[in-house]
């Protein structure tokens, strides 16, 4: 069966198309405020490009903040659910997700059967998330998407003490006016990130088998950093770590079509 | 012989000198407090020196002239160990006795600066007895307001009158102020009356300076200090939600600060 799955994230809203378990289009674009016609728009793409037909889409899932305004779906779960059912199928061993989205931090603990255990969020505070990476990189001059190339030249790392990321940028600006060279903020920026992250969760000290998801798990200079301060085993999410809520929801979506 | 107290914040500096009757030139006017603020250098020396140095050209005094000084705030150690003042004190206290010098029967002080605001308990002395302090998140403090402003595209000064000539509030969903600045972005976008959303952006920082005077308790009178207190929306605001009329000082509520610490300063030589 072909499910689609839809998530309205705070920052970015995707769609993808399943094939029972294999992704065969995904579509992402920015939320801005337009939810209804955003998701018709990422619709259509991951058709187009499938080459599949509405009629032949089995079942929809819809998760994320916009989640009710997708009109008539099939399966409407939350964030956490959906991040953990993609992590705990398609990697069975762990036992731990932390997703670190736009503007939350989660650690999703998983049972044997890969069901949720217990979860924490962090999602009043920008600490620690995309948002707090962006603004503080923005202040160093670099842009989120260049913050690994950025970051391979540094020969130290520069502390930011502050968690709040308005008292972290102007840390990170008086750096800067104190000559510090960029990659070495950045450098410290991805350790500060890194910190917040990982004592999350590592307040699950079971969750010792884990992966990474969310847009920031695509950042290898803060991936790997959370993996040095984490004492358990690490696996990486085979798709676009931003997708794995989406796909979550879409696997769920075919549930009774897959064993998870 | 005046008695100095120099205040280094977050964003601005304080100095003030208070000069009592004894100086003959100024019998007849009993005491005379001079003041001057800047916006804070880099480093707090500098902005010590600055500050301090501009007060005394102004007002025709020297260096040499001044009797005792006290720094307080940021670098206030540093400020002294340069020589610039002969004791340093933690700017709660010098809040603590800046507002009771002003009116004795204050015994909660609310004092909100540009990077943290504290809710500080007095007793009938003007000492300290207890205090809370946030300055690990720029909710609720003096950034918080700063960042607001300008998301709505107005003066820092500007919105506290804006919000005060509300008709009605948008309450803000978000504490961050880096969630709020999106929040209110969105607003904007939508069409969202700029003075309503001064409001609900007024209600969300009183929130958060009653969830800090809760912790500590408010006993009466309360004065409100810092720069923040200048801005009379969060003034009523909070005094609709502590019930209670704060006292009003008489000198500019953010050089409460270096006003304290300039009547340290003359306490240690014991003529105060």
């Amino acid at each position: 069966m072909i499910t689609l799955g839809i998530d309205v994230g705070n920052l970015l809203t995707k769609a993808v198309l399943l094939d029972r378990d294999s992704l065969v289009a995904s579509a992402i674009m920015p939320t801005t405020g337009n939810v209804v016609s955003e998701i018709d728009g990422l619709v259509e793409r991951v058709l187009s490009d499938a080459g599949v037909k509405r009629d032949d889409v089995g079942a929809v899932a819809c998760t994320g903040s916009g989640a009710d305004l997708a009109g008539e779906v099939d399966v409407a779960e939350d964030a956490v659910t959906c991040i953990a059912a993609a992590g705990a199928y398609y990697l069975p061993e762990i036992n731990m997700v932390v997703d670190v989205g736009g503007q939350s931090i989660t650690s999703v603990l998983l049972d044997e059967d890969g069901d949720v255990m217990n979860f924490m969020r962090n999602d009043k505070c920008a600490s620690g998330s995309g948002r707090f990476l962006e603004v503080m990189s923005n202040a160093v001059g670099v842009g989120v998407e260049d913050i690994d190339s950025a970051v391979t030249g540094a020969t130290k790392t520069v502390p930011i003490s502050s968690q709040c990321g308005v008292f972290a940028e102007s840390e990170v600006i008086t750096h800067v006016n104190a000559g510090e060279e960029p990659a070495d903020i950045v450098a410290g920026l991805c350790d500060s990130v890194a910190s917040i992250v990982s004592a999350q969760a590592r307040r699950f000290s079971s969750g010792d088998r884990y992966t990474l998801t969310g847009g920031v798990a695509r950042i290898a200079a803060v991936s790997t950093r959370v993996q040095d301060k984490m004492s358990g085993t690490f696996q990486e999410f085979p798709f676009d770590p931003r997708l794995a809520a989406c796909i979550g929801a879409a696997l769920l979506a075919g549930l009774e079509d897959i064993d998870i | 012989m005046p008695f100095a107290g120099i205040d280094v914040g977050s964003l601005t500096a304080q100095a003030v000198l208070i000069e009592d009757g004894r100086t003959p030139m100024l019998k007849s006017i009993g005491v005379r407090l001079l003041s001057h603020s800047i916006r804070v250098k880099p480093n707090p020396l500098e902005s010590a020196r600055t500050v301090m140095g501009e007060l005394l050209e102004e007002s025709g005094i020297a260096w040499d002239d001044i009797t005792y000084c006290v720094s307080t705030g940021y670098g206030r150690d540093k400020v002294q160990e340069n020589g610039l003042a002969q004791a340093n004190v933690s700017e709660i206290s010098c809040h603590g006795s800046g507002a009771h010098a002003l009116a004795p029967q204050v015994r909660t002080i609310i004092d909100i600066g540009g990077q943290d605001a504290k809710v500080i308990r007095v007793d009938a002395a003007g000492d300290l007895s207890n205090f809370v302090m946030n300055d690990k998140c720029a909710a609720g403090t003096g950034r918080f307001l700063e960042v607001m402003s300008r998301t709505l595209g107005v003066g820092f000064e500007d919105l506290g009158p804006l919000a005060f000539r509300a008709r009605g509030k948008v309450e803000l969903s978000s504490r961050c102020s880096i969630f709020a600045e999106t929040e209110v972005l969105h607003y904007l976008q939508k069409g969202m009356d700029k003075s309503d959303l001064a409001a609900g952006i007024t209600k969300s920082m009183a929130d958060r300076v009653m969830a800090l005077a809760r912790r500590v308790g408010i006993e009466k009178e309360v004065m409100m200090t810092g720069g923040v207190a200048k801005n009379v929306a969060v003034r009523s605001e909070l005094e609709k939600m502590l019930g209670v009329h704060m006292l009003a000082p008489s000198i500019d509520p953010q050089l409460i600060g270096a006003y304290g610490a300039a009547v340290m300063a003359r306490r240690a030589v014991g003529s105060g």
